[in-house]
């Protein structure tokens, strides 16, 4: 049987919420700038070239940080130290890539240790550093946000150490492919998240693991006692974001191809914060949408997008990407919500004939 | 008899000692921390020029961008005695009570870099920092005199100009400082003010949205040499060559835009010297002699640097990049 059309659900969701905010962002585009929407090929990159492409290529860092961070505020915890890692990664990225830099003095086409290291070491680093929040919260009991505090403060710390306060530069090629690559004509961090995005649904959703993780995070007590490892599940959940973090990181200095431990993943905390409750997961734990979080991420890049390209002036930005986020955020509150479901109902009662039983 | 001699001489050479070192002259410097290639090379020019002078005696106090921990250093000095306190804050407002303090122990204070708020409220020996304004003004008459010089001054150009973090000195200035400059060259028009925050991700991203927004872009004012760096990327990526489809100006002069210069990518770049060392030691000299010195704000001599060189600015005339390249020390 096919299954009817259901108006008020649709409208109780938030993603539906966050679909319509985001229409509603691109319609107002359409109608001052029709040619926001152009898109071509560009030869000399190989790559397809336009805002559209631009919005979803600069979002991936926030996307899939967000993945992460989806799963943690469905534990009803956050992670504020995954920006530090952010820094981090590079930091670790290109120490290796140039090592001591008063020998190498001049960047340029090569790698000082194999390029192995440089992908793998600032992943694995992470991915540690995210185990030591989670080793805080799971087994110290300390509440995630005090935990990751610490990382957030003395993560920049660590890769200031790293590159002895330096900005590093280099035009290693390999590394070059991972923030300006491009794979089927689209640019390589659209497909590095795209991977992302689906190894987690699948991870995620194709086992027990999503419902553990909305078990802990609605009652952690109660999900021990009905036999989940809530201390694994934290573990793991933790370790995810500080490797997907680490991912974060290696495609933001590849962007660069330098790293800059002052700048790098500066405020990514909050902006995945934001996405992740743009896209309809609930701050107080339990149920979440990783969709949600990808569309909620693409949100916010739209903005930034906008703003770059209408030229607002600089001192009104701020304003502006609050005004438009408090918009989203109205739209998606309970009252707004079930006031359209409301409505919808109704509509769906008269085009049946009217008030039933 | 040995003994007791030995012990007398041990003794003199120790207080010889001593009186040495009470007689060296002690110059205290207060400096914020790390926080970018600028500042580690703006502290060691001053820790290098005056911890190096003959007779003068440096303590140096890292402050990890911690305001408490400067107020700290700076009691610190008070009750050691120095003779000197150079002095960076970290912030420019709540320095009046400790500076105070300095003040009345009439230990000479000498501003470098950063002006606190209470400038005018404290006594000071001198100040030095840089002149954003003029630093700016460089910026587009370098772009200026660079087309005449091309041989296109009076053709119509579109400029952009990718400010600082809104709201920090170097933006306010450079964006004053840019505009007064543009007001020689009425073939310039700016088509778009937009921050990148200094950084060059972010540079990188709004230069990608500028170039979809707008058709022509002659001219990139970036008022520092990051932003610029990651603009050059996005101009690649659409396509167009860096230092001959647009014109790339930028501000510092780190190292990694004079790579940038001399690889044809980017056109010129305005110093924004951290190199303290000289002109402060100048200062201090200066007070052990007695002289006094004026209480306006002295700017430490600034270059200009670009492809070619000889593009003369009025007050400064610039230098070809590849030429100076091997001197630099950020």
């Amino acid at each position: 049987m096919k299954k009817r059309f259901d108006f008020s659900t649709l409208a109780r969701s938030k993603v539906t919420w966050a679909v319509v905010a985001e229409a509603l962002i691109l319609l107002v585009c359409l109608f001052v700038r029709p040619d926001f929407f152009k898109i071509s090929y560009q030869p000399t990159t190989g790559m397809l070239y336009g805002n559209l492409i631009d919005i979803v290529n600069r979002s991936s860092e926030i996307t899939i940080i967000a993945m992460g961070m989806t799963l943690v505020i469905a534990l009803g915890g956050t992670d504020l130290s995954v920006g530090a890692l952010v820094a981090v990664s590079g930091a670790i990225a290109l120490k290796f890539l140039r090592w001591d830099v008063t020998i190498y003095n001049t960047p340029g086409d090569y790698t000082v240790y194999p390029f192995i290291l440089v992908l793998f070491v600032p992943l694995i680093v992470c991915t540690l550093m995210g185990l030591f929040n989670g080793f805080l919260i799971a087994k110290g009991d300390i509440q995630p946000i005090i935990a990751t505090l610490i990382l957030m403060v003395c993560g920049r710390g660590i890769a200031q150490i790293l590159t002895n306060g330096k900005q590093f530069t280099t035009q290693y090629s390999p590394f070059r492919v991972i923030g300006q690559g491009s794979l089927f004509f689209l640019p390589m961090p659209i497909i590095i998240t795209a991977v992302v995005i689906a190894l987690v649904v699948l991870f995620v959703r194709k086992t027990a693991f999503g419902t553990f993780v909305e078990a802990v995070g609605i009652n952690r007590k109660a999900s021990r006692l009905s036999g989940i490892n809530a201390q694994m599940i934290i573990f793991i959940v933790f370790a995810l974001t500080g490797f997907l973090s680490g991912i974060s990181g290696l495609i933001y200095s590849s962007r660069i191809m330098s790293n800059d431990s002052n700048n790098a993943g500066l405020n990514f905390e909050m902006d995945a914060i934001l996405a992740v409750v743009i896209g309809g997961t609930s701050m107080t734990g339990g149920k979440f949408s990783l969709l949600g979080t990808v569309l909620g991420s693409i949100i916010i890049r739209t903005i930034v997008t906008l703003v770059y390209y209408f030229g607002i002036a600089s001192e009104a930005t701020m304003a502006f990407k609050a005004v438009i986020i408090a918009v989203v955020i109205v739209l998606q509150s309970e009252p707004v919500r079930n006031y359209f479901a409301k409505r919808g109902k109704a509509k769906a009662m008269l085009a049946n004939g009217g008030m039933r039983g | 008899m040995k003994k007791l001699l030995a012990l007398v001489l041990a003794m003199v050479m120790v207080m010889t000692a001593v009186s040495a070192l009470a007689d060296t002259f002690k110059v205290a410097f207060s400096q914020i921390g790390q926080e970018s290639d600028w500042r580690t090379a703006n502290t060691d020019s001053i820790k290098n020029d005056v911890g190096g002078h003959e007779g003068w005696e440096l303590i140096y106090d890292d402050a990890q961008q911690k305001q408490e921990n400067q107020i700290k250093a700076l009691r610190n000095f008070i009750t050691q005695g120095v003779d000197v306190i150079l002095f960076t804050g970290v912030v420019s407002t709540g320095w009046e009570e400790v500076l105070k303090e300095v003040n009345a122990e009439e230990i000479p204070l000498i501003l470098v870099d950063r002006m606190p708020d209470c400038i005018n409220e404290i006594e000071y020996a001198a100040a030095f920092g840089g002149d954003f304004v003029e630093e700016g003004r460089r910026q587009t008459a370098w772009a200026g005199e660079y087309l005449k010089a091309q041989g296109r001054g009076d053709e119509e150009v579109n400029v952009v100009i990718m400010e600082g973090t809104t709201g920090a000195d170097a933006q306010v200035g450079r964006t004053k400082g840019n505009l007064a400059g543009l007001e020689a060259y009425p073939n310039m028009k700016v088509i778009a003010q937009q921050s990148g925050n200094f950084t060059r991700a972010e540079g990188q991203a709004l230069m990608e949205s500028w170039l979809k927004s707008y058709d022509k872009i002659d001219i990139l004012i970036a008022q520092n040499d990051d932003m610029a760096l990651g603009a050059i990327d996005a101009i690649k990526g659409a396509g167009k060559v860096p230092g001959k489809d647009i014109i790339i100006v930028g501000c510092d002069s780190v190292k990694a835009a004079f790579d940038a210069i001399v690889a044809g990518e980017m056109n010129a770049t305005i110093e924004c010297t951290p190199l303290y060392g000289p002109f402060v030691v100048d200062a201090i000299e200066k007070l052990q002699a007695g002289e006094t010195m004026s209480k306006t704000l002295l700017h430490p001599e600034e270059g200009v640097y670009d492809m070619d060189g000889g593009i003369d600015l009025g007050t400064v005339v610039s230098v070809k990049a590849a030429d100076v390249i091997d001197q630099r020390q950020y």
